[in-house]
Protein backbone atom coordinates (compact mmCIF):
# COMPACT_ATOMS: atom_id res chain seq x y z
CA UNK A 1 0.00 0.00 0.00
CA UNK A 2 1.36 3.53 -1.00
CA UNK A 3 1.39 5.86 1.68
CA UNK A 4 -0.78 8.65 1.28
CA UNK A 5 0.74 11.62 1.27
CA UNK A 6 -2.54 13.61 1.25
CA UNK A 7 -2.82 12.54 5.22
CA UNK A 8 -3.34 15.11 7.59
CA UNK A 9 -1.07 15.74 10.40
CA UNK A 10 -1.04 17.79 13.44
CA UNK A 11 2.14 18.78 14.60
CA UNK A 12 2.47 20.27 18.43
CA UNK A 13 5.18 22.15 19.97
CA UNK A 14 5.33 24.76 21.81
CA UNK A 15 7.80 26.78 19.98
CA UNK A 16 6.60 27.96 16.45
CA UNK A 17 10.02 27.91 15.24
CA UNK A 18 10.49 23.58 16.10
CA UNK A 19 6.41 23.24 14.18
CA UNK A 20 7.92 25.51 11.00
CA UNK A 21 10.94 23.25 11.08
CA UNK A 22 8.92 20.10 11.08
CA UNK A 23 6.05 21.33 8.75
CA UNK A 24 8.52 22.17 6.04
CA UNK A 25 10.82 18.80 6.72
CA UNK A 26 6.75 17.53 6.15
CA UNK A 27 6.66 19.29 3.02
CA UNK A 28 9.97 18.20 1.67
CA UNK A 29 8.72 14.68 2.42
CA UNK A 30 5.36 15.23 0.36
CA UNK A 31 3.38 15.91 2.82
CA UNK A 32 1.94 19.21 2.61
CA UNK A 33 -1.75 19.12 4.65
CA UNK A 34 -0.32 19.96 8.39
CA UNK A 35 -1.86 22.04 11.05
CA UNK A 36 -0.32 22.93 14.41
CA UNK A 37 -1.18 23.32 17.88
CA UNK A 38 1.20 24.69 20.74
CA UNK A 39 0.08 22.11 23.32
CA UNK A 40 -1.93 19.29 24.01
CA UNK A 41 -4.62 21.05 25.73
CA UNK A 42 -5.42 22.88 22.30
CA UNK A 43 -3.99 19.58 20.13
CA UNK A 44 -6.76 17.62 21.85
CA UNK A 45 -10.11 19.18 20.97
CA UNK A 46 -8.28 19.40 17.06
CA UNK A 47 -7.86 15.52 16.78
CA UNK A 48 -11.35 14.96 17.79
CA UNK A 49 -12.69 16.61 15.00
CA UNK A 50 -11.64 13.61 13.44
CA UNK A 51 -9.82 15.47 10.57
CA UNK A 52 -6.17 13.87 11.47
CA UNK A 53 -4.33 10.69 10.16
CA UNK A 54 -1.13 10.87 12.09
CA UNK A 55 0.18 13.30 15.00
CA UNK A 56 3.74 14.77 15.60
CA UNK A 57 3.95 15.65 19.46
CA UNK A 58 7.00 17.29 21.68
CA UNK A 59 6.79 16.30 24.98
CA UNK A 60 7.54 19.33 27.34
CA UNK A 61 5.22 21.98 26.88
CA UNK A 62 3.15 24.19 29.20
CA UNK A 63 -0.61 23.13 29.62
CA UNK A 64 -1.16 19.60 28.38
CA UNK A 65 1.95 18.08 27.76
CA UNK A 66 2.98 15.57 25.11
CA UNK A 67 3.27 12.16 27.27
CA UNK A 68 -0.91 13.37 28.43
CA UNK A 69 -2.16 14.14 24.81
CA UNK A 70 -0.58 10.76 23.85
CA UNK A 71 -2.75 8.99 26.61
CA UNK A 72 -5.92 10.93 25.78
CA UNK A 73 -5.83 9.57 22.31
CA UNK A 74 -5.15 6.13 23.22
CA UNK A 75 -7.56 6.49 25.41
CA UNK A 76 -10.40 7.78 23.09
CA UNK A 77 -12.26 5.29 20.81
CA UNK A 78 -12.40 7.05 17.91
CA UNK A 79 -8.31 8.28 18.38
CA UNK A 80 -6.85 5.18 19.80
CA UNK A 81 -5.04 3.85 16.86
CA UNK A 82 -3.64 7.48 15.48
CA UNK A 83 0.09 6.97 14.75
CA UNK A 84 1.90 8.97 17.03
CA UNK A 85 5.95 10.34 16.60
CA UNK A 86 7.25 11.67 19.34
CA UNK A 87 9.82 14.66 19.16
CA UNK A 88 11.37 15.84 22.06
CA UNK A 89 14.54 17.22 23.78
CA UNK A 90 13.48 14.39 26.55
CA UNK A 91 16.10 12.08 26.88
CA UNK A 92 15.72 9.94 30.39
CA UNK A 93 15.40 6.16 29.78
CA UNK A 94 12.70 5.94 31.81
CA UNK A 95 10.59 8.85 29.83
CA UNK A 96 11.16 6.86 26.65
CA UNK A 97 9.82 3.80 28.50
CA UNK A 98 7.22 5.88 29.59
CA UNK A 99 6.27 6.77 25.97
CA UNK A 100 6.61 3.06 24.63
CA UNK A 101 4.21 1.66 27.40
CA UNK A 102 1.69 4.42 26.41
CA UNK A 103 1.82 3.49 22.99
CA UNK A 104 4.10 5.80 21.37
CA UNK A 105 4.69 4.82 17.19
CA UNK A 106 7.98 6.67 17.65
CA UNK A 107 10.53 8.64 19.17
CA UNK A 108 12.60 11.43 18.19
CA UNK A 109 15.48 12.85 20.63
CA UNK A 110 16.42 16.78 19.47
CA UNK A 111 18.06 17.91 17.74
CA UNK A 112 17.42 15.64 14.83
CA UNK A 113 17.86 15.33 11.02
CA UNK A 114 15.65 15.25 8.39
CA UNK A 115 16.84 12.07 7.34
CA UNK A 116 16.32 10.89 10.91
CA UNK A 117 12.69 11.90 10.73
CA UNK A 118 12.35 10.29 7.28
CA UNK A 119 13.20 6.78 8.54
CA UNK A 120 11.16 7.10 11.68
CA UNK A 121 8.35 8.31 9.39
CA UNK A 122 8.87 5.34 7.09
CA UNK A 123 8.95 2.88 9.75
CA UNK A 124 5.39 3.66 11.14
CA UNK A 125 3.98 3.31 7.93
CA UNK A 126 5.55 0.04 7.16
CA UNK A 127 4.07 -1.32 10.54
CA UNK A 128 0.81 0.19 9.42
CA UNK A 129 1.40 -1.59 6.38
CA UNK A 130 2.17 -5.16 7.76
CA UNK B 1 15.41 48.64 67.05
CA UNK B 2 12.17 50.22 67.18
CA UNK B 3 11.61 47.71 70.64
CA UNK B 4 15.25 48.60 71.87
CA UNK B 5 14.27 52.71 71.37
CA UNK B 6 11.15 51.89 73.65
CA UNK B 7 12.94 49.48 75.75
CA UNK B 8 15.19 52.15 77.08
CA UNK B 9 12.37 55.15 76.76
CA UNK B 10 10.45 52.61 79.59
CA UNK B 11 13.64 52.46 81.72
CA UNK B 12 13.78 56.10 81.30
CA UNK B 13 10.75 56.72 82.64
CA UNK B 14 11.35 54.53 85.83
CA UNK B 15 10.70 55.19 89.19
CA UNK B 16 14.26 55.03 89.65
CA UNK B 17 15.35 57.27 86.65
CA UNK B 18 13.17 60.10 87.73
CA UNK B 19 14.65 60.04 91.55
CA UNK B 20 17.94 60.44 90.01
CA UNK B 21 16.84 63.19 88.07
CA UNK B 22 15.21 64.83 91.19
CA UNK B 23 18.52 64.00 92.87
CA UNK B 24 20.32 65.61 90.15
CA UNK B 25 18.32 68.74 90.21
CA UNK B 26 18.92 69.29 93.65
CA UNK B 27 22.59 68.53 93.65
CA UNK B 28 22.51 71.58 90.80
CA UNK B 29 20.52 74.07 92.87
CA UNK B 30 22.64 73.55 95.82
CA UNK B 31 25.82 74.54 94.10
CA UNK B 32 27.74 71.44 94.59
CA UNK B 33 29.25 70.39 91.36
CA UNK B 34 31.16 67.42 92.13
CA UNK B 35 28.07 65.95 93.24
CA UNK B 36 25.91 67.46 90.16
CA UNK B 37 28.53 65.54 88.45
CA UNK B 38 28.36 62.15 90.03
CA UNK B 39 24.72 62.19 89.68
CA UNK B 40 24.49 63.29 85.87
CA UNK B 41 26.99 60.55 85.62
CA UNK B 42 24.78 57.60 87.31
CA UNK B 43 22.02 59.22 84.82
CA UNK B 44 23.74 59.01 81.82
CA UNK B 45 24.73 54.90 82.98
CA UNK B 46 21.16 54.07 82.36
CA UNK B 47 20.80 55.14 78.87
CA UNK B 48 24.45 53.32 78.12
CA UNK B 49 23.97 50.20 80.00
CA UNK B 50 20.70 49.81 77.59
CA UNK B 51 22.87 50.43 74.53
CA UNK B 52 25.55 48.14 75.54
CA UNK B 53 22.55 45.48 75.59
CA UNK B 54 21.27 46.19 72.53
CA UNK B 55 24.59 46.04 70.77
CA UNK B 56 24.71 42.53 72.19
CA UNK B 57 21.40 41.61 70.53
CA UNK B 58 22.43 42.77 67.53
CA UNK B 59 25.86 40.84 67.55
CA UNK B 60 23.73 37.62 68.83
CA UNK B 61 21.37 37.91 65.64
CA UNK B 62 23.54 38.92 63.17
CA UNK B 63 25.53 35.53 64.25
CA UNK B 64 22.88 33.39 64.03
CA UNK B 65 22.08 35.05 60.57
CA UNK B 66 25.35 34.09 59.35
CA UNK B 67 24.66 30.75 60.51
CA UNK B 68 21.53 30.45 58.91
CA UNK B 69 23.15 31.38 56.26
CA UNK B 70 26.21 28.90 56.39
CA UNK B 71 23.49 26.33 57.14
CA UNK B 72 20.78 26.92 54.20
CA UNK B 73 21.62 23.92 52.20
CA UNK B 74 19.58 24.65 49.24
CA UNK B 75 22.22 27.56 49.42
CA UNK B 76 24.92 25.64 49.27
CA UNK B 77 23.75 23.51 47.06
CA UNK B 78 23.23 26.71 44.46
CA UNK B 79 26.79 27.51 45.05
CA UNK B 80 28.38 24.55 44.92
CA UNK B 81 26.64 22.88 41.95
CA UNK B 82 23.76 24.91 40.24
CA UNK B 83 25.96 28.09 39.49
CA UNK B 84 28.79 25.52 37.83
CA UNK B 85 25.72 23.82 36.41
CA UNK B 86 24.30 27.10 34.96
CA UNK B 87 27.43 27.97 33.67
CA UNK B 88 28.10 25.56 31.64
CA UNK B 89 24.28 25.59 30.21
CA UNK B 90 24.90 28.72 29.44
CA UNK B 91 28.17 27.64 27.79
CA UNK B 92 26.34 24.89 25.57
CA UNK B 93 23.44 27.76 24.22
CA UNK B 94 27.05 29.42 23.03
CA UNK B 95 27.67 26.60 21.48
CA UNK B 96 24.44 25.73 20.38
CA UNK B 97 23.94 29.57 18.75
CA UNK B 98 27.23 29.41 17.40
CA UNK B 99 26.82 26.26 15.46
CA UNK B 100 23.58 27.32 14.01
CA UNK B 101 24.69 30.35 12.85
CA UNK B 102 27.71 28.73 11.50
CA UNK B 103 25.36 26.06 9.67
CA UNK B 104 23.19 28.63 8.33
CA UNK B 105 26.37 30.79 6.94
CA UNK B 106 27.81 27.58 5.08
CA UNK B 107 24.47 26.89 3.68
CA UNK B 108 23.98 30.20 1.97
CA UNK B 109 27.19 30.29 0.84
CA UNK B 110 27.82 27.48 -0.72
CA UNK B 111 24.10 28.15 -2.22
CA UNK B 112 24.97 31.42 -4.30
CA UNK B 113 27.51 29.97 -6.68
CA UNK B 114 24.68 27.37 -7.60
CA UNK B 115 22.18 30.28 -7.85
CA UNK B 116 24.83 32.46 -9.92
CA UNK B 117 25.10 29.16 -12.36
CA UNK B 118 22.14 28.96 -12.66
CA UNK B 119 21.48 32.67 -13.68
CA UNK B 120 25.05 32.86 -16.22
CA UNK B 121 24.23 29.37 -17.67
CA UNK B 122 19.97 30.48 -18.84
CA UNK B 123 21.77 33.10 -19.69
CA UNK B 124 24.36 31.54 -22.37
CA UNK B 125 21.23 29.11 -23.65
CA UNK B 126 18.46 32.17 -23.63
CA UNK B 127 20.46 33.70 -26.66
CA UNK B 128 21.10 31.20 -28.36
CA UNK B 129 17.49 30.06 -27.93
CA UNK B 130 16.35 33.54 -29.82
CA UNK B 131 18.69 33.02 -32.39
CA UNK B 132 16.81 29.54 -33.04
CA UNK B 133 13.36 31.78 -32.47
CA UNK B 134 14.73 33.90 -34.95
CA UNK B 135 15.80 30.78 -37.57
CA UNK B 136 19.04 32.36 -37.57
CA UNK B 137 20.55 29.03 -36.25
CA UNK B 138 22.05 26.41 -39.04
CA UNK B 139 21.44 22.75 -38.45
CA UNK B 140 24.54 22.38 -36.89
CA UNK B 141 24.49 25.15 -34.50
CA UNK B 142 21.34 23.90 -33.61
CA UNK B 143 22.41 20.60 -32.94
CA UNK B 144 24.75 22.14 -31.19
CA UNK B 145 22.51 24.25 -28.52
CA UNK B 146 20.13 20.86 -28.93
CA UNK B 147 23.25 19.57 -27.19
CA UNK B 148 24.04 22.06 -24.66
CA UNK B 149 20.02 21.99 -23.55
CA UNK B 150 20.51 18.30 -21.96
CA UNK B 151 23.27 19.78 -20.44
CA UNK B 152 21.56 23.05 -18.97
CA UNK B 153 18.80 20.92 -18.14
CA UNK B 154 20.92 18.64 -15.88
CA UNK B 155 23.05 21.13 -14.71
CA UNK B 156 19.99 22.59 -13.03
CA UNK B 157 18.25 19.55 -11.78
CA UNK B 158 21.65 19.26 -9.84
CA UNK B 159 22.12 22.47 -8.89
CA UNK B 160 18.36 22.92 -7.36
CA UNK B 161 18.52 19.44 -5.45
CA UNK B 162 21.90 21.07 -4.00
CA UNK B 163 19.87 23.94 -3.49
CA UNK B 164 17.36 22.07 -1.60
CA UNK B 165 19.72 19.96 0.70
CA UNK B 166 21.58 23.66 1.62
CA UNK B 167 17.78 25.10 2.97
CA UNK B 168 17.20 22.20 4.43
CA UNK B 169 20.39 22.62 6.57
CA UNK B 170 19.08 25.78 7.12
CA UNK B 171 16.11 24.80 8.36
CA UNK B 172 17.44 22.04 11.13
CA UNK B 173 19.99 24.67 12.29
CA UNK B 174 16.75 26.56 13.07
CA UNK B 175 16.21 24.05 15.78
CA UNK B 176 18.81 25.55 18.10
CA UNK B 177 15.93 28.24 19.22
CA UNK B 178 13.52 25.56 20.92
CA UNK B 179 16.57 24.03 22.77
CA UNK B 180 18.59 26.53 24.14
CA UNK B 181 15.34 28.38 24.91
CA UNK B 182 15.16 25.00 27.29
CA UNK B 183 17.99 25.62 28.84
CA UNK B 184 17.76 29.48 29.18
CA UNK B 185 14.43 28.49 31.34
CA UNK B 186 16.13 26.58 33.43
CA UNK B 187 18.93 29.33 34.38
CA UNK B 188 16.42 31.67 34.77
CA UNK B 189 14.21 29.87 37.57
CA UNK B 190 18.04 29.21 39.00
CA UNK B 191 18.19 33.13 39.00
CA UNK B 192 14.40 32.99 40.79
CA UNK B 193 15.92 30.70 43.31
CA UNK B 194 18.92 32.53 44.05
CA UNK B 195 16.95 36.11 44.60
CA UNK B 196 14.06 34.27 46.68
CA UNK B 197 17.50 33.16 48.80
CA UNK B 198 18.75 36.71 48.98
CA UNK B 199 15.75 38.54 49.70
CA UNK B 200 15.02 35.74 52.66
CA UNK B 201 18.56 36.86 54.44
CA UNK B 202 18.14 40.58 53.87
CA UNK B 203 14.63 39.97 55.80
CA UNK B 204 16.33 37.47 58.46
CA UNK B 205 19.16 40.15 58.98
CA UNK B 206 17.24 43.41 58.80
CA UNK B 207 14.48 41.79 61.29
CA UNK B 208 14.29 39.35 64.41
CA UNK B 209 10.55 38.91 64.47
CA UNK B 210 9.43 38.75 60.74
CA UNK B 211 9.02 35.16 59.77
CA UNK B 212 10.10 34.58 56.65
CA UNK B 213 8.47 32.41 54.35
CA UNK B 214 10.68 29.76 52.27
CA UNK B 215 8.84 30.07 49.22
CA UNK B 216 10.51 27.58 46.49
CA UNK B 217 10.36 27.62 43.12
CA UNK B 218 8.51 25.30 41.22
CA UNK B 219 10.23 22.01 40.27
CA UNK B 220 9.72 22.48 36.65
CA UNK B 221 8.39 19.14 36.76
CA UNK B 222 10.63 16.37 36.35
CA UNK B 223 11.67 16.78 32.67
CA UNK B 224 15.44 17.56 32.30
CA UNK B 225 14.97 18.82 28.65
CA UNK B 226 18.00 18.61 26.63
CA UNK B 227 21.14 16.92 27.74
CA UNK B 228 24.02 19.84 28.60
CA UNK B 229 27.42 18.14 27.36
CA UNK B 230 29.70 17.62 30.19
CA UNK B 231 26.74 18.11 32.66
CA UNK B 232 26.08 14.51 34.07
CA UNK B 233 22.46 13.71 33.21
CA UNK B 234 22.37 9.88 34.75
CA UNK B 235 19.90 7.45 32.99
CA UNK B 236 19.74 9.21 29.89
CA UNK B 237 20.69 8.18 26.10
CA UNK B 238 23.24 9.54 24.68
CA UNK B 239 21.17 10.04 21.19
CA UNK B 240 18.65 8.60 18.65
CA UNK B 241 21.09 5.60 17.91
CA UNK B 242 20.20 4.80 21.52
CA UNK B 243 16.57 5.67 22.02
CA UNK B 244 16.20 3.15 19.02
CA UNK B 245 17.95 0.50 21.05
CA UNK B 246 16.01 1.13 23.86
CA UNK B 247 12.73 1.11 21.91
CA UNK B 248 13.82 -2.21 20.25
CA UNK B 249 14.73 -3.72 23.32
CA UNK B 250 10.80 -2.94 24.07
CA UNK B 251 10.01 -4.60 21.36
CA UNK B 252 9.53 -2.14 19.01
Amino acid sequence: MAIDKNMKILIVDDFSTMRRIIKNLLRDLGFTNTDEADDGNTALPMLQTGKFDFLVTDWNMPGMQGIDLLKNVRADEKLASMPVLMVTAEQKREQIVEAAQAGVNGYIVKPFTAQTLKEKLDKIFERMDG
Amino acid sequence: MDNAVMDSDINLLSEDSIAKVRNLLACMESGDLEKTQDQFEELVEVRENEMYQEIGKLTRELHESINTFAQDESLLNIAEDEFPDARQRLAHVITMTDEAANNTLSAVEDSMPLCDNVISSTKEVESEWKRFSNRELTVNEFKTLSGNLQNYFTNNIENASKVNGLLTNVLMAQGFQDLTSQIIKRVISLVEEVEISMVDIIKLASSKTNETDNKKIDDPAALDGPVVPGLEASGTVSGQDEVDDLLSSLGF
